[in-house]
């Protein structure tokens, strides 16, 4: 099987429908001469989940972070329910639950149960249930010291303190790294139970996208400071699909598809396409070309972002 | 009701729940005023996006499989909907059946032809449960 470069003919969307709850316009961060976010407007619309993948160094963390103000762009702006990051960043903050990716931990020498009523007198509507409920689920034991904590308690303490005054915009960075699989079965139903109650945006960051499946409704790609693609799940899954198709002997497929060539490959008379286009166009120019489409295939969430991040040839 | 959803499957996750709530109903397992899970519940269980859920509700209500009464959730319908759906199961596996048929190069004749030699043959395991 030979893949084929791509063409780049074809242009992904970059663009979402509002109102957002997260956006950001043509935010730009150097750091030295290194270029770590190149004019990035990301749009997160209210309510959505919105999963941001990327290969590592692609800018994820250097976005997210900028929308806590935590980093200064060079240029451009952001807002968190229409607030300013950086000029209402204290307001903007107030908004915001948000996981690190890292598990540097503030108040080390505090116990957890210590810190979290720490942390509810900041919020007027604390819920001790609530956060109760948070802790048992994950099991974190109110007594253990901060300093302490393993990489997992540590990654589930952070979740429950952002999960813990139901913020409208949860910011979360590698929310299930560090967990183990059945912590990180709980931490996506817990994400599936605050959705439910608080009809909240989320906008999360992952490697691992597959195992967001069931929550993403949106989808935003990033590749060296760029984001390279932005959209809804379904036309993710209406638009990006692998097509297998055979011909008679010596058949080559059409010279042009007037759609976005990802990957090609062909084994003996049988040629696969992985596409961004139309499918009736597609499907229509495999035919006139003799080939019989045997079948047209949506990828998954993982296979779908790891095929976009492999076009290096996009912009 | 016990709905299992296949991230793989290309059908969107919210076509995956309307299915498995036809299947229940051709299968017997739900039926007239039966409840279904609360949208909340039924996500949290299968660690999906709530909306995802709400909208397969949105459509099995628009097809007329289940009422919502408010205050107290969502319900399968007793008039002729459910039962249509259910006589329509048939319809849908056969679909899924053509579909790889084809994808495999088998056409049509061919398998009706081996569906009806291997319901026939007493080494298949289904054939207990042949009505």
């Amino acid at each position: 099987m030979t893949p084929i470069t791509p063409t780049a003919e074809y242009v992904l969307p970059t663009g979402l429908q509002g109102p957002f709850a997260v956006s950001t316009h043509a935010l730009t961060k150097r750091f030295g001469a290194a270029l770590a976010l190149d004019a990035v407007s990301l749009q997160v619309p209210e309510g959505a989940v919105y999963v941001l993948a990327g290969a590592n160094g692609a800018g994820k963390t250097t976005l997210l972070t900028a929308l806590l103000d935590l980093v200064r762009p060079d240029e451009g702006r952001a807002e968190v329910l229409g607030l300013d990051t950086h000029r209402q960043g204290a307001m903007a903050r107030a908004q915001i639950g948000y996981m690190p990716g890292s598990v540097t931990a503030a108040f080390p020498w505090l116990r957890i149960g210590q810190f979290l009523s720490l942390l509810g007198g900041y919020y007027p509507g604390w819920d001790a249930s609530y956060v109760g409920h948070l802790t048992e689920r994950l099991d974190l034991d109110l007594n253990a010291r901060i300093r302490g904590l393993s990489k997992g308690q540590t990654r589930r303490f952070q979740l429950v303190c952002a999960l813990s005054h139901r913020p409208p915009v949860l910011i979360l960075d590698e929310p299930t790294d560090g967990l183990d699989p059945e912590m990180r079965d709980e931490a996506l139903g817990l994400l599936s139970e605050h959705l439910a109650d608080t009809g909240g945006t989320v906008l999360l960051a992952t490697h691992h996208a597959y195992e967001v499946e069931g929550l993403a409704d949106h989808v935003g790609i990033m590749r060296a400071g760029r984001l390279i693609l932005q959209t809804p799940r379904e036309v993710l899954q209406s638009q990006l699909l692998i097509y297998r198709a055979d011909g008679p002997e010596g058949w080559a497929g059409p010279a042009h598809l007037d759609a976005q060539v990802i990957a090609r490959a062909r084994s003996g008379r049988e040629i696969q396409w992985t596409v961004w286009g139309d499918k009736r166009t597609v499907e229509q120019a495999i035919e006139a070309s003799g080939g019989v489409v045997r079948s047209a295939t949506p990828l998954g969430l993982d296979q779908a972002v790891t095929a976009l991040m492999r076009t290096k040839e996009l912009r | 009701m016990f709905v299992q959803i296949n991230p793989a499957d290309p059908r969107p996750i919210y076509v995956q729940i309307m299915d498995e709530v036809r299947r229940g109903l051709a299968v017997g397992t739900l039926r007239p005023d039966d409840p279904l899970p609360s949208v909340r519940q039924l996500a949290a269980e299968l660690r999906l996006n709530p909306n995802t859920v709400a909208q397969a509700y949105r459509e099995l209500e628009r097809a007329g499989l289940v009422y919502v009464r408010r205050g107290q959730g969502t319900f399968i319908s007793a008039g002729d909907a459910p039962l249509a759906s259910a006589a329509k199961c048939s319809v849908e596996v056969a679909e899924r059946a053509l579909v790889d048929a084809y994808r495999h190069g088998v056409d049509v004749h061919e398998l009706v032809e081996a569906i009806q030699r291997l319901s026939a043959s007493d080494t298949f395991p289904v054939k207990a449960q042949n009505r």
